[in-house]
Protein backbone atom coordinates (compact mmCIF):
# COMPACT_ATOMS: atom_id res chain seq x y z
CA UNK A 1 0.00 0.00 0.00
CA UNK A 2 1.40 3.14 -0.74
CA UNK A 3 2.57 5.46 2.14
CA UNK A 4 -0.17 8.20 1.96
CA UNK A 5 -3.23 5.84 1.19
CA UNK A 6 -1.87 3.64 4.43
CA UNK A 7 -1.35 7.01 6.45
CA UNK A 8 -5.44 8.10 5.47
CA UNK A 9 -6.59 4.86 5.96
CA UNK A 10 -4.75 4.95 9.83
CA UNK A 11 -5.91 8.62 10.54
CA UNK A 12 -9.38 7.38 9.57
CA UNK A 13 -9.79 4.11 11.56
CA UNK A 14 -7.60 5.75 14.63
CA UNK A 15 -10.29 8.94 14.32
CA UNK A 16 -12.66 6.99 15.29
CA UNK A 17 -11.51 5.29 18.43
CA UNK A 18 -13.88 6.73 21.62
CA UNK A 19 -12.72 7.48 24.77
CA UNK A 20 -13.35 5.11 27.60
CA UNK A 21 -14.87 7.62 29.56
CA UNK A 22 -16.88 9.17 27.23
CA UNK A 23 -17.63 6.22 24.92
CA UNK A 24 -19.66 7.69 22.19
CA UNK A 25 -17.18 10.27 21.76
CA UNK A 26 -14.13 10.17 19.58
CA UNK A 27 -10.17 10.68 20.46
CA UNK A 28 -10.13 13.26 17.67
CA UNK A 29 -13.40 15.38 19.13
CA UNK A 30 -11.56 14.96 22.22
CA UNK A 31 -8.44 16.89 20.90
CA UNK A 32 -6.10 13.52 21.88
CA UNK A 33 -5.41 12.34 18.44
CA UNK A 34 -2.26 14.64 17.36
CA UNK A 35 -0.91 13.45 13.98
CA UNK A 36 -0.56 10.10 11.82
CA UNK A 37 2.53 10.31 10.10
CA UNK A 38 4.81 7.51 7.98
CA UNK A 39 8.40 7.84 9.58
CA UNK A 40 11.43 5.73 8.88
CA UNK A 41 10.82 5.80 4.97
CA UNK A 42 7.62 4.14 5.31
CA UNK A 43 8.27 1.16 7.48
CA UNK A 44 6.21 2.81 10.77
CA UNK A 45 3.57 4.45 11.19
CA UNK A 46 3.78 7.06 13.77
CA UNK A 47 0.66 7.77 15.76
CA UNK A 48 1.03 11.11 18.32
CA UNK A 49 -1.27 11.58 21.09
CA UNK A 50 -2.00 14.29 23.71
CA UNK A 51 -2.94 13.05 27.28
CA UNK A 52 -5.70 14.92 28.99
CA UNK A 53 -3.73 14.83 32.20
CA UNK A 54 -0.31 12.94 32.62
CA UNK A 55 -2.06 10.97 34.87
CA UNK A 56 -4.57 9.95 33.29
CA UNK A 57 -6.07 6.05 33.87
CA UNK A 58 -7.54 5.68 30.93
CA UNK A 59 -4.45 6.23 28.71
CA UNK A 60 -3.49 2.56 28.59
CA UNK A 61 -6.65 1.83 27.93
CA UNK A 62 -6.36 4.39 24.70
CA UNK A 63 -3.28 3.46 23.45
CA UNK A 64 -4.42 -0.04 23.11
CA UNK A 65 -7.18 0.67 21.61
CA UNK A 66 -5.32 2.97 19.01
CA UNK A 67 -3.34 0.43 17.83
CA UNK A 68 -5.90 -1.82 17.50
CA UNK A 69 -7.51 0.64 15.13
CA UNK A 70 -4.49 0.91 13.20
CA UNK A 71 -3.47 -2.46 12.92
CA UNK A 72 -6.96 -3.20 11.09
CA UNK A 73 -5.86 -0.63 8.68
CA UNK A 74 -2.58 -1.85 7.90
CA UNK A 75 -3.36 -5.12 7.02
CA UNK A 76 -1.44 -6.68 4.27
CA UNK A 77 0.70 -3.34 5.05
CA UNK A 78 4.40 -3.67 6.31
CA UNK A 79 4.41 -0.71 8.51
CA UNK A 80 4.78 -1.27 12.00
CA UNK A 81 2.74 1.25 14.44
CA UNK A 82 4.25 3.17 16.73
CA UNK A 83 1.45 4.84 19.21
CA UNK A 84 3.12 7.45 21.67
CA UNK A 85 2.00 10.17 23.68
CA UNK A 86 3.93 13.51 23.95
CA UNK A 87 3.54 16.17 26.10
CA UNK A 88 4.07 18.98 23.76
CA UNK A 89 1.76 20.55 22.87
CA UNK A 90 -0.34 21.05 26.02
CA UNK A 91 -3.63 19.71 25.61
CA UNK A 92 -6.77 22.07 26.79
CA UNK A 93 -10.67 21.79 26.72
CA UNK A 94 -9.51 24.21 23.42
CA UNK A 95 -8.83 21.11 22.10
CA UNK A 96 -12.84 19.73 22.25
CA UNK A 97 -14.83 19.62 19.05
CA UNK A 98 -17.87 22.41 19.43
CA UNK A 99 -19.95 19.45 18.54
CA UNK A 100 -18.05 16.78 21.35
CA UNK A 101 -18.85 19.70 23.71
CA UNK A 102 -22.70 19.79 22.87
CA UNK A 103 -23.35 15.96 22.93
CA UNK A 104 -21.30 16.04 26.04
CA UNK A 105 -23.59 18.70 27.65
CA UNK A 106 -26.37 16.57 26.36
CA UNK A 107 -25.53 12.89 26.37
CA UNK A 108 -23.50 13.57 29.44
CA UNK A 109 -24.50 16.32 31.52
CA UNK A 110 -20.66 17.49 31.69
CA UNK A 111 -19.85 20.81 31.09
CA UNK A 112 -16.25 22.48 29.40
CA UNK A 113 -14.87 25.54 30.29
CA UNK A 114 -11.97 26.58 27.90
CA UNK A 115 -10.56 29.89 26.13
CA UNK A 116 -12.99 29.40 23.60
CA UNK A 117 -15.98 27.85 25.23
CA UNK A 118 -17.84 29.83 28.70
CA UNK A 119 -19.16 26.57 30.73
CA UNK A 120 -22.85 26.64 31.17
CA UNK A 121 -24.89 24.63 33.05
CA UNK A 122 -25.54 21.08 30.90
CA UNK A 123 -28.87 21.46 32.70
CA UNK A 124 -30.53 24.62 32.88
CA UNK A 125 -27.97 26.71 30.43
CA UNK A 126 -27.31 29.20 32.97
CA UNK A 127 -23.65 30.42 31.98
CA UNK A 128 -22.86 32.05 35.42
CA UNK A 129 -21.49 29.04 37.23
CA UNK A 130 -19.72 28.92 40.90
CA UNK A 131 -16.61 27.62 40.72
CA UNK A 132 -16.33 24.57 43.74
CA UNK A 133 -13.54 22.11 43.66
CA UNK A 134 -10.64 22.04 41.09
CA UNK A 135 -10.71 18.18 41.88
CA UNK A 136 -13.89 16.03 40.75
CA UNK A 137 -14.41 12.74 40.18
CA UNK A 138 -12.06 11.95 37.08
CA UNK A 139 -8.38 14.08 37.25
CA UNK A 140 -9.40 16.19 33.98
CA UNK A 141 -12.81 17.48 35.82
CA UNK A 142 -13.26 19.74 38.41
CA UNK A 143 -16.19 20.83 39.92
CA UNK A 144 -19.31 23.74 39.81
CA UNK A 145 -22.01 24.91 41.25
CA UNK A 146 -25.36 26.41 39.21
CA UNK A 147 -27.25 28.53 41.54
CA UNK A 148 -29.77 28.47 39.50
CA UNK A 149 -31.21 24.62 39.06
CA UNK A 150 -29.11 24.16 42.44
CA UNK A 151 -27.07 21.51 40.85
CA UNK A 152 -23.43 20.53 41.13
CA UNK A 153 -22.02 20.14 37.60
CA UNK A 154 -18.70 18.60 36.64
CA UNK A 155 -17.16 20.87 33.97
CA UNK A 156 -13.77 19.26 31.78
CA UNK A 157 -11.04 21.20 32.60
CA UNK A 158 -9.45 22.78 35.79
CA UNK A 159 -9.29 26.38 36.18
CA UNK A 160 -5.36 26.62 35.50
CA UNK A 161 -6.02 23.88 32.67
CA UNK A 162 -8.33 26.01 30.55
CA UNK A 163 -6.74 29.02 30.63
CA UNK A 164 -2.83 27.95 30.06
CA UNK A 165 -3.82 27.22 26.33
CA UNK B 1 30.03 26.23 24.31
CA UNK B 2 33.02 24.61 24.91
CA UNK B 3 32.57 20.65 25.78
CA UNK B 4 33.96 21.36 29.71
CA UNK B 5 30.97 23.36 30.43
CA UNK B 6 28.65 20.31 28.69
CA UNK B 7 27.00 18.84 31.76
CA UNK B 8 27.63 15.20 31.48
CA UNK B 9 24.30 13.47 30.22
CA UNK B 10 24.16 11.18 32.97
CA UNK B 11 24.31 13.98 35.46
CA UNK B 12 20.78 15.57 34.04
CA UNK B 13 19.56 11.81 34.01
CA UNK B 14 20.61 11.20 37.55
CA UNK B 15 18.61 14.52 38.87
CA UNK B 16 15.51 13.64 36.26
CA UNK B 17 15.30 9.67 38.41
CA UNK B 18 15.74 12.02 41.82
CA UNK B 19 12.49 13.58 41.15
CA UNK B 20 10.85 11.08 39.08
CA UNK B 21 11.21 8.78 42.49
CA UNK B 22 9.59 11.90 44.77
CA UNK B 23 6.96 12.04 42.73
CA UNK B 24 6.32 8.13 42.57
CA UNK B 25 6.35 8.26 46.03
CA UNK B 26 4.60 10.91 46.98
CA UNK B 27 1.72 9.54 44.46
CA UNK B 28 1.44 6.48 45.85
CA UNK B 29 1.63 7.92 49.98
CA UNK B 30 -0.98 10.41 49.20
CA UNK B 31 -3.15 7.38 47.57
CA UNK B 32 -3.95 6.12 50.96
CA UNK B 33 -6.27 9.44 51.63
CA UNK B 34 -8.62 7.06 48.67
CA UNK B 35 -11.78 6.96 50.80
CA UNK B 36 -10.51 8.45 54.38
CA UNK B 37 -10.23 11.95 53.58
CA UNK B 38 -11.43 13.80 56.07
CA UNK B 39 -14.36 15.32 54.20
CA UNK B 40 -15.44 14.24 50.36
CA UNK B 41 -14.08 17.51 48.59
CA UNK B 42 -10.74 16.56 50.36
CA UNK B 43 -10.36 13.03 49.91
CA UNK B 44 -11.05 13.82 45.78
CA UNK B 45 -8.73 16.46 45.76
CA UNK B 46 -5.76 14.22 47.41
CA UNK B 47 -6.63 11.29 45.98
CA UNK B 48 -6.55 13.35 42.07
CA UNK B 49 -3.15 14.94 43.44
CA UNK B 50 -1.76 11.66 43.78
CA UNK B 51 -2.95 10.66 40.33
CA UNK B 52 -1.24 13.40 39.13
CA UNK B 53 2.20 12.63 40.81
CA UNK B 54 2.56 9.28 39.78
CA UNK B 55 1.36 10.44 36.23
CA UNK B 56 4.61 12.92 36.36
CA UNK B 57 6.72 9.80 37.62
CA UNK B 58 5.46 8.05 34.32
CA UNK B 59 6.57 11.16 31.99
CA UNK B 60 9.83 11.87 34.01
CA UNK B 61 10.94 7.94 34.14
CA UNK B 62 9.81 7.68 30.07
CA UNK B 63 12.60 10.04 29.54
CA UNK B 64 15.12 7.37 31.27
CA UNK B 65 13.99 4.32 29.66
CA UNK B 66 10.96 2.50 27.47
CA UNK B 67 10.05 0.13 30.70
CA UNK B 68 8.60 2.44 33.07
CA UNK B 69 7.23 0.13 35.38
CA UNK B 70 11.04 -1.64 35.72
CA UNK B 71 12.63 1.91 36.65
CA UNK B 72 9.20 2.39 38.80
CA UNK B 73 9.34 -1.03 40.65
CA UNK B 74 12.28 -2.93 39.79
CA UNK B 75 14.97 -1.43 41.18
CA UNK B 76 16.84 -2.37 44.28
CA UNK B 77 15.99 0.39 47.24
CA UNK B 78 19.49 1.48 47.08
CA UNK B 79 18.76 2.42 43.86
CA UNK B 80 15.82 4.99 44.48
CA UNK B 81 17.20 8.66 44.93
CA UNK B 82 13.62 9.76 46.59
CA UNK B 83 14.18 12.57 49.28
CA UNK B 84 13.54 11.05 52.25
CA UNK B 85 10.27 14.03 53.25
CA UNK B 86 8.26 11.93 49.88
CA UNK B 87 9.17 8.78 51.65
CA UNK B 88 7.12 9.32 55.07
CA UNK B 89 3.75 8.01 55.65
CA UNK B 90 0.12 10.12 55.52
CA UNK B 91 -1.64 8.83 58.07
CA UNK B 92 -2.45 12.47 60.26
CA UNK B 93 -4.09 14.55 57.85
CA UNK B 94 -2.24 17.87 59.33
CA UNK B 95 0.83 16.31 58.50
CA UNK B 96 -0.23 15.56 55.02
CA UNK B 97 -1.02 18.92 54.43
CA UNK B 98 2.26 20.87 55.99
CA UNK B 99 4.56 18.34 53.84
CA UNK B 100 2.33 18.75 50.55
CA UNK B 101 2.56 22.55 50.73
CA UNK B 102 6.47 22.29 50.87
CA UNK B 103 6.64 19.80 48.46
CA UNK B 104 4.27 21.25 45.75
CA UNK B 105 5.86 24.62 46.69
CA UNK B 106 9.44 23.04 46.11
CA UNK B 107 8.00 21.07 42.81
CA UNK B 108 6.69 24.57 41.08
CA UNK B 109 9.77 25.94 41.54
CA UNK B 110 11.63 22.89 40.19
CA UNK B 111 9.72 22.30 37.29
CA UNK B 112 10.10 26.15 36.60
CA UNK B 113 13.36 25.88 35.92
CA UNK B 114 13.19 23.12 33.32
CA UNK B 115 10.68 24.43 31.60
CA UNK B 116 13.53 25.89 28.90
CA UNK B 117 15.73 22.94 29.17
CA UNK B 118 17.95 22.27 26.78
CA UNK B 119 16.85 18.48 26.92
CA UNK B 120 13.68 19.28 25.01
CA UNK B 121 11.34 16.06 25.91
CA UNK B 122 12.32 17.32 29.90
CA UNK B 123 11.19 21.09 29.02
CA UNK B 124 7.74 19.74 27.44
CA UNK B 125 7.21 17.46 30.26
CA UNK B 126 7.75 20.09 32.11
CA UNK B 127 5.65 22.43 30.79
CA UNK B 128 2.80 20.76 30.84
CA UNK B 129 3.28 19.68 34.49
CA UNK B 130 3.45 23.31 35.54
CA UNK B 131 -0.19 23.39 34.19
CA UNK B 132 -1.48 20.85 36.58
CA UNK B 133 0.65 22.25 39.61
CA UNK B 134 -1.09 25.43 40.21
CA UNK B 135 -4.18 23.49 41.08
CA UNK B 136 -1.97 21.51 43.58
CA UNK B 137 -0.49 24.71 45.13
CA UNK B 138 -3.67 26.65 44.98
CA UNK B 139 -5.13 23.21 47.20
CA UNK B 140 -2.31 23.53 49.37
CA UNK B 141 -2.22 26.95 49.91
CA UNK B 142 -5.56 27.99 50.05
CA UNK B 143 -5.92 25.38 52.66
CA UNK B 144 -3.41 26.46 54.94
CA UNK B 145 -3.79 29.96 54.75
CA UNK B 146 -7.88 29.57 55.96
CA UNK B 147 -6.38 27.04 58.81
CA UNK B 148 -4.05 29.14 60.23
CA UNK B 149 -6.19 32.02 60.40
CA UNK B 150 -7.55 29.67 63.18
CA UNK B 151 -5.70 29.16 66.74
CA UNK B 152 -5.79 25.24 66.65
CA UNK B 153 -5.31 25.16 63.29
CA UNK B 154 -2.01 27.42 64.37
CA UNK B 155 -1.26 25.50 67.11
CA UNK B 156 -1.85 22.04 65.42
CA UNK B 157 0.35 22.97 61.88
CA UNK B 158 3.09 25.42 63.02
CA UNK B 159 5.02 23.28 65.16
CA UNK B 160 4.99 20.73 61.85
CA UNK B 161 6.75 23.14 59.95
CA UNK B 162 9.83 22.53 62.24
CA UNK B 163 9.37 18.82 61.99
CA UNK B 164 9.14 18.71 57.94
CA UNK B 165 10.86 22.05 56.62
CA UNK B 166 14.66 21.17 57.25
CA UNK B 167 13.90 17.94 56.15
CA UNK B 168 12.09 19.07 52.74
CA UNK B 169 15.45 21.24 51.70
CA UNK B 170 16.68 18.13 50.98
CA UNK B 171 14.20 18.32 47.47
CA UNK B 172 16.67 20.75 46.14
CA UNK B 173 19.68 18.34 46.87
CA UNK B 174 21.38 15.70 43.90
CA UNK B 175 22.79 12.75 43.69
CA UNK B 176 26.67 13.39 44.70
CA UNK B 177 29.04 13.98 41.81
CA UNK B 178 26.34 15.71 40.48
CA UNK B 179 26.89 19.11 39.83
CA UNK B 180 23.80 21.66 39.63
CA UNK B 181 26.02 24.30 37.93
CA UNK B 182 26.99 22.19 35.32
CA UNK B 183 23.50 21.79 34.37
CA UNK B 184 22.52 25.21 34.32
CA UNK B 185 25.65 25.96 32.29
CA UNK B 186 24.56 23.35 29.40
CA UNK B 187 21.22 25.08 30.11
CA UNK B 188 19.50 22.03 31.06
CA UNK B 189 17.98 24.04 34.29
CA UNK B 190 17.72 27.42 34.58
CA UNK B 191 18.90 28.08 37.82
CA UNK B 192 21.41 26.68 40.36
CA UNK B 193 19.58 24.21 43.25
CA UNK B 194 20.78 26.73 45.43
CA UNK B 195 18.92 29.72 43.71
CA UNK B 196 15.62 27.37 44.25
CA UNK B 197 15.77 26.27 47.43
CA UNK B 198 16.05 30.28 48.56
CA UNK B 199 13.22 31.07 46.15
CA UNK B 200 11.26 28.32 47.64
CA UNK B 201 12.31 29.33 51.33
CA UNK B 202 11.44 32.68 50.66
CA UNK B 203 7.69 31.55 49.60
CA UNK B 204 7.48 29.14 52.56
CA UNK B 205 8.49 32.41 54.93
CA UNK B 206 5.81 34.31 53.26
CA UNK B 207 3.26 32.22 53.43
CA UNK B 208 3.55 31.43 57.67
CA UNK B 209 4.45 35.55 57.64
CA UNK B 210 0.69 36.14 57.80
CA UNK B 211 0.88 34.66 61.24
CA UNK B 212 4.44 36.26 62.54
CA UNK B 213 5.89 32.46 62.24
CA UNK B 214 9.32 31.80 60.84
CA UNK B 215 10.18 27.93 60.17
CA UNK B 216 13.53 26.83 61.88
CA UNK B 217 15.85 25.98 58.91
CA UNK B 218 18.82 24.27 59.30
CA UNK B 219 21.79 27.13 59.61
CA UNK B 220 24.87 26.14 57.94
CA UNK B 221 23.55 23.45 55.16
CA UNK B 222 25.36 23.38 51.95
CA UNK B 223 23.68 23.43 49.03
CA UNK B 224 23.43 20.99 47.07
CA UNK B 225 25.46 18.89 49.30
CA UNK B 226 25.02 14.98 48.81
CA UNK B 227 22.20 13.92 50.48
CA UNK B 228 21.46 10.57 51.70
CA UNK B 229 17.95 10.21 49.90
CA UNK B 230 20.07 11.41 46.56
CA UNK B 231 22.98 8.68 47.34
CA UNK B 232 20.23 5.37 48.18
CA UNK B 233 20.06 5.59 51.42
CA UNK B 234 16.55 4.59 52.04
CA UNK B 235 14.47 6.25 55.07
CA UNK B 236 13.02 3.26 57.34
CA UNK B 237 9.26 3.71 55.56
CA UNK B 238 10.88 3.04 52.61
CA UNK B 239 10.57 -0.72 52.76
CA UNK B 240 6.75 -0.86 53.70
CA UNK B 241 6.01 1.92 50.87
CA UNK B 242 7.73 -0.13 48.26
CA UNK B 243 6.02 -3.62 49.42
CA UNK B 244 2.94 -2.10 48.97
CA UNK B 245 3.60 -0.56 45.16
CA UNK B 246 5.30 -3.81 44.31
CA UNK B 247 1.81 -6.16 45.79
CA UNK B 248 0.97 -7.34 43.02
CA UNK B 249 3.53 -7.52 40.55
CA UNK B 250 4.61 -9.86 43.19
CA UNK B 251 2.22 -11.91 43.26
CA UNK B 252 2.24 -12.08 39.50
CA UNK B 253 5.30 -10.73 37.71
CA UNK B 254 2.96 -10.87 34.45
CA UNK B 255 0.22 -8.64 35.20
CA UNK B 256 -0.84 -6.20 32.94
CA UNK B 257 -3.62 -3.47 33.66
Amino acid sequence: MEAAVLEAAVFDAVSSVCDPEYPDVTIAELGILESVSMADNGSVVRIELVPTMLGCPALDVIRRDVAAAAQSACVGAKARIEVVFVADPVWTPDRIAPSAVAFMAREYSVAVRSALTDATCPICGNAALEHRSDFGPTPCRSVEWCPNCRNPIEVVGRVDIAVSA
Amino acid sequence: MSDVNRPDPSDARQVVLALADDELCVGQNLAWWIAVGPFLEEDLALTSISQDELGHARALYGLLGDDIDALAYGRQPHEYRSAHLTELPCRDWGETLVRHFLYDTAESIRWQAFADSSWEALGAVARRALAEERSHLRHASGLLSRLLRTESGCSQLLPLFDQFAPMACELFDVPSGCSSDDLVAGGVMSSPLGDQRAEWQATVDEALAQVGYQPKWPDHKELGSPASGRDGQRSPHFATLHAEMVEVLTIDPSAVW
